[in-house]
């Protein structure tokens, strides 16, 4: 029996005999031989077949193992098969694409931009958005908030005490109050963040020290506090990584604390960096304090309590607290801590990673159409195979082989790219967007990368593969590869176009939509001039009221005297500035309730602070020297203030209640609004107080610490900068100064992340109109290749160049102008997810739609008219021949 | 001779039926046979008991197997050696050698 020759095609037909009955066969074969060989020994033929059967002991039993054998090899062979063809595949695809050098690489870095693109913004996505927080039970997490007229605020420590005490949903309620501090060390004081926090509060998040211990709840006592907890940042930059620190004495803000414990690296649990902890050590006077609202309460829910379920706890406590404190307590508000931190974010970065999506679609699209046009010269070849008998699936299959290599190299490339980009994105991105800066490509995101491209290899490979296998096979041989019949994939390459515009348009119109809003945030009018303006935060040295005043006053009298300086002030709190407290504030007469206060930020200034930011006075008179202690109390409002408690009437004269008991005041000037968190923000009711009459608990509110602002003589802010130094360690040696920056920066900080979402949305608007114009590049000058010879005939029977032109022109303007139809109706209906990031423009604003709908359609119709320009100059006997 | 006990058979069974293919391509029946009549009644093979060897083996790619007419005219299944089963045989071959050789020598009486 020859073996002629043992090929895979031989292996596949061999096993495709079902084994059960190649089994049998083999069997039955072996019974009738032995049969015959007894009949031949001389056993009557009747008895052969019986005796052989009984020579059989086990007969089942053998046939069973010998399936259960062949069932396993069948298998191993399948697969086999399956690697070997893959892999021949893979080396047919290798020689393909180093055929055509060209494609490949374009195509490669297409895929890899797009696949780069959209990995580094997953690893943003990620490490914002879906990284778990790193303390136990995040899930369980929630802050526990005060609300008033539904915006969240912190809670007050008689409340939070209350809270914790009445509350069942909590299995602990912890309270932080942030704070900085200043921490002494050989150079020079310097300013640290920190958070005084309860005894509970580090067992609820479940974090243990790195070294030494927390706080227990002794050390929670008033007189009995002493002690200070690091963070590891601080221990490593301050205190040189040595764990001699524990136990040793620190001065922080001049007190002496020990240190008694070290928080492992990354302990930052409420995204607040805060540096060090202290006990919060509430004395007695703070127990019974209903109306200092300072403090960030984080609970843990009880395993099984829901939010819904620790929100309608938390109403019923805060009904009770409202009626024992009608004047003090809110409302309350449990949400979840990452929710809250993160939710600012969700909505802009999910954007972005539509967006980018949407352009990787588009990349996709292009390197479709980059095989379409290969396809024509491989249409022989594929004919040849399915002549040799290779299936359409088989066909399909190896061409898209093609299509993963492709996406293979592109998938590594993109991950270098996406390693650059987002080492640029941490780089560039404007600080605070909490847990960027641990953005890197990790196990979650190299997964996303490669199901991106395996995504994009499907996309981009299908349809073409498809295409080209169901191509007339007797028709392609005979026509010797010369092109006849493109109607079906015309009509692919038409909805390609089609889909490309439709893709682009959304994107564009997002980013034409955030351009529209960073220009009208830049023309909001801050209520006061910022040009030239310098401001520092400086930290007052313990010490009465007077002689906080008298040292301000002298700070300002000094910088006025410096050169470069036209004017200088001191506050509490500047615009775009850090610090501030609020207050309510009461018209004389009306009676007390949350209605009638008006929540109204209160900034404490010097009479040099009108001229230095150049405010506008709207009414009566801003303050003189004369408002001094001693003299009538008085205040002045902003606009917003007089809107909401003296509709209509003229509040100058009137007399308003605030900032301590039966304290009224009388307004003698009205101001301007400022928009004092960005222009991006809504404004806020504001009122003023002449530093000599300032509340005496007004220095414990503003934690001693005031803004100077300067307006320079010119723009530079050196001068400027140098002054402030200069004026605040002429008056207070030992007074840190920190936070100097220039109005006009303080602004763009507030916008500079709007400002980023617009950047990149602008850019990958810009990149996937320019691939979708590339796109439609390609398919047009195809379709003049493809009609050469028709306009050659046309030509020769008297019709003009321009008319091939108008010919081919409006076979690529067609699906462009169904593509932005359709691609309207897509950003209409997603354009509203975007809404709450614009300002001033609405999320349907016309202009935007028709002026990115105009510059789309130009980018296409020059797309479409260049390659369209060779037909006109088609020669008809050229054509022809 | 002796009979050889069973369990020995069964490791023996896998290079016997190598060595039967190495006279070329054959079905189960004849190596069944050609292995009666070599080993006389010393070895009890039992009737078919070799197939799931062969399946074995084929699975472990010493040997192969087509279809073919038998000398009956009927389908029977003819398996030959693969490279790899060669390798298999001279290498069993010389385990079986070196093994028969030591026990040989311990088992020599006063040598």
């Amino acid at each position: 029996m020859p073996f002629p020759f043992w090929s895979p095609a031989l292996h596949r037909r061999l096993f495709r005999r079902n084994v059960t009955d190649a089994v049998a066969t083999e069997l039955d074969f072996h019974l009738a031989m032995l049969a015959h060989d007894l009949e031949r020994g001389g056993t009557d033929p009747a008895d052969a077949r019986r005796l052989a059967a009984a020579r059989f002991n086990n007969l089942a039993n053998i046939a069973a193992e010998c399936r259960t054998i062949g069932h396993e090899t069948e298998r191993n062979m399948r697969r086999t098969l399956y690697l070997q063809e893959f892999l021949d595949d893979v080396r047919f695809a290798v020689r393909q694409l180093l055929k055509a050098p060209a494609f490949a690489i374009i195509a490669v870095f297409t895929l890899a931009l797009g696949i780069g693109a959209t990995t580094v913004i997953f690893s943003a996505v990620d490490a914002v958005l879906l990284r778990r927080f790193a303390f136990a039970n995040p899930d369980r997490a929630v802050f526990v908030n005060e609300s008033f007229k539904g915006q969240d605020g912190n809670v007050s420590a008689g409340n939070y005490l209350d809270w914790a005490a009445m509350s069942h949903s909590f299995s602990a309620l912890t309270a932080e109050e942030f704070r900085s501090f200043n921490l002494t060390t050989p150079e020079a004081p310097e300013r640290v963040l920190g958070g005084r926090v309860t005894a509970n509060f580090f067992p609820a998040l479940g974090v243990p020290p790195l070294h030494g211990r927390v706080f227990t709840a002794a050390d929670d006592e008033p007189g009995n506090d002493g002690v200070v907890v690091l963070g590891e940042g601080l221990w490593r930059s301050h205190f040189g990584g040595d764990l001699g620190v524990l136990g040793r004495p620190v001065q922080l803000d001049g007190e002496v604390r020990t240190v008694i414990g070290i928080m492992p690296a990354g302990f930052d649990p409420t995204i607040s960096q805060e540096e060090l902890w202290v006990p919060v050590a509430f004395d007695a006077a703070r127990r019974a304090e209903h109306d200092e609202h300072y403090l960030n309460v984080v609970g843990v829910l009880k395993p099984g309590v829901t939010l819904q379920q620790a929100q309608r706890d938390m109403d019923r406590v805060s009904r009770i607290e409202r009626q024992r404190f009608p004047k003090d307590a809110y409302g309350s508000h449990v949400v979840g801590v990452a929710d809250f931190i993160t939710a600012p974010y969700r909505t802009p970065l999910l954007l972005l990673q539509g967006a980018v999506l949407l352009v990787l679609l588009i990349a996709c699209g292009n390197v479709a159409n980059l095989q379409l046009a290969r396809s024509s010269s491989r249409a022989r070849e594929m004919a040849i195979r399915a002549a040799i008998g290779a299936g359409r699936g088989r066909i399909v299959r190896q061409l898209l082989t093609e299509n993963l290599l492709l996406a293979a190299f592109a998938g590594v490339i993109a991950l270098v790219l996406a390693q650059l980009g987002i080492g640029a994105l941490r780089v560039n991105a404007p600080a605070g967007i909490p847990r960027l800066e641990e953005a890197h490509i990790g196990w979650t995101v190299a997964v996303f990368a490669i199901g991106a491209a395996a995504l994009s290899a499907l996309l981009s490979g299908l349809m073409p593969a498809l295409q080209l296998s169901r191509r007339d096979l007797q028709g392609t041989l005979r026509e010797s590869g010369r092109q006849s019949q493109g109607t079906i994939r015309d009509r692919v390459r038409t909805a390609l176009i089609v889909a490309e515009v439709a893709l682009a348009l959304p994107v564009l119109i997002g980013a034409g939509l955030l351009l529209r809003s960073a220009t009208h945030l830049q023309h909001v009018d801050p209520g006061f001039d910022l040009n030239n303006v310098v401001m520092a935060r400086a930290i007052l040295p313990a010490g009465s009221p007077d002689q906080h005043i008298l040292a301000i006053q002298r700070v300002v009298d000094d910088l006025s005297h410096r050169p470069g300086i036209a004017a200088a002030a001191m506050t509490s709190q500047a615009p775009m500035g850090p610090g501030g407290t609020s207050n309510g504030l009461l018209a004389e007469g009306k009676p007390f309730s949350q209605e009638n206060l008006v929540q109204s930020r209160l900034r404490l200034v010097t009479t040099g602070y009108l001229a230095t930011m150049k405010l506008r006075l709207k009414q009566g008179r801003w303050f003189s020297d004369q408002d001094a202690a001693g003299a009538p109390l008085v205040m002045i409002i902003s606009e917003a203030v007089a809107r909401a408690m003296f509709p209509g009437e003229n509040p100058i004269g009137k007399r308003v209640g605030c900032c301590a008991p039966n304290s009224l005041k009388t307004v003698i000037g009205v101001v301007g609004d400022v928009r004092s968190n960005g222009p991006a923000q809504d404004i806020i009711p504001e009122f003023y107080l002449p530093l000599g009459q300032a509340p005496a608990d007004a220095w414990n509110w503003i934690g001693n610490i005031m803004t100077v602002t300067v307006r320079g003589t010119t723009p530079d802010p050196a001068a400027a900068t140098q002054a402030i130094r200069a004026a605040v360690r002429t008056v207070m040696p030992a007074a840190p100064v920190f936070r100097i920056t220039t109005m006009r920066d303080a602004l763009s900080a507030t916008i500079a992340v709007d400002h980023f979402n617009t950047v990149l949305l602008v850019s990958l608007g810009v990149i996937g109109m320019l691939l979708a114009a590339i796109g439609i590049y390609g398919v047009v000058g195809y379709f003049v290749t493809l009609r050469t010879h028709e306009i050659g005939v046309r030509m020769a029977l008297g019709a003009t160049g321009t008319q091939a032109l108008r010919l081919l022109a409006w076979q690529g303007l067609v699906p462009i102008v169904i593509g932005l139809a359709i691609g309207s109706g897509l950003a209409v209906s997603s354009a509203t997810l975007l809404q709450a990031s614009l300002y001033g423009v609405s999320a349907h604003d016309p202009l935007t739609y028709g002026a990115v709908i105009s510059v789309l359609l130009l980018a296409g119709f020059l797309a479409t008219v260049l390659p369209a320009r060779r037909a006109a100059r088609v020669e008809p006997m050229q054509a022809l021949q | 001779m002796t009979a050889v006990s069973k369990d020995r058979l069964r490791g023996t069974l896998d290079v016997l039926i190598l060595k039967t293919l190495t006279w070329g391509p054959r079905h189960g029946y004849a190596v069944a046979r050609w292995l009666e009549a070599t080993t006389g009644d010393s070895l009890t093979i039992e009737e078919g008991s070799l197939y799931p060897a062969l399946y074995r083996m084929e699975q472990r790619g010493w040997i192969e197997s087509e279809w073919g007419t038998s000398e009956l005219g009927r389908q029977a299944k003819f398996y030959q050696l693969t490279a790899a089963g060669r390798r298999q045989l001279r290498l069993q071959t010389a385990e079986w050698r070196a093994f028969v050789d030591v026990v040989g020598r311990v088992l020599q009486p006063d040598s």
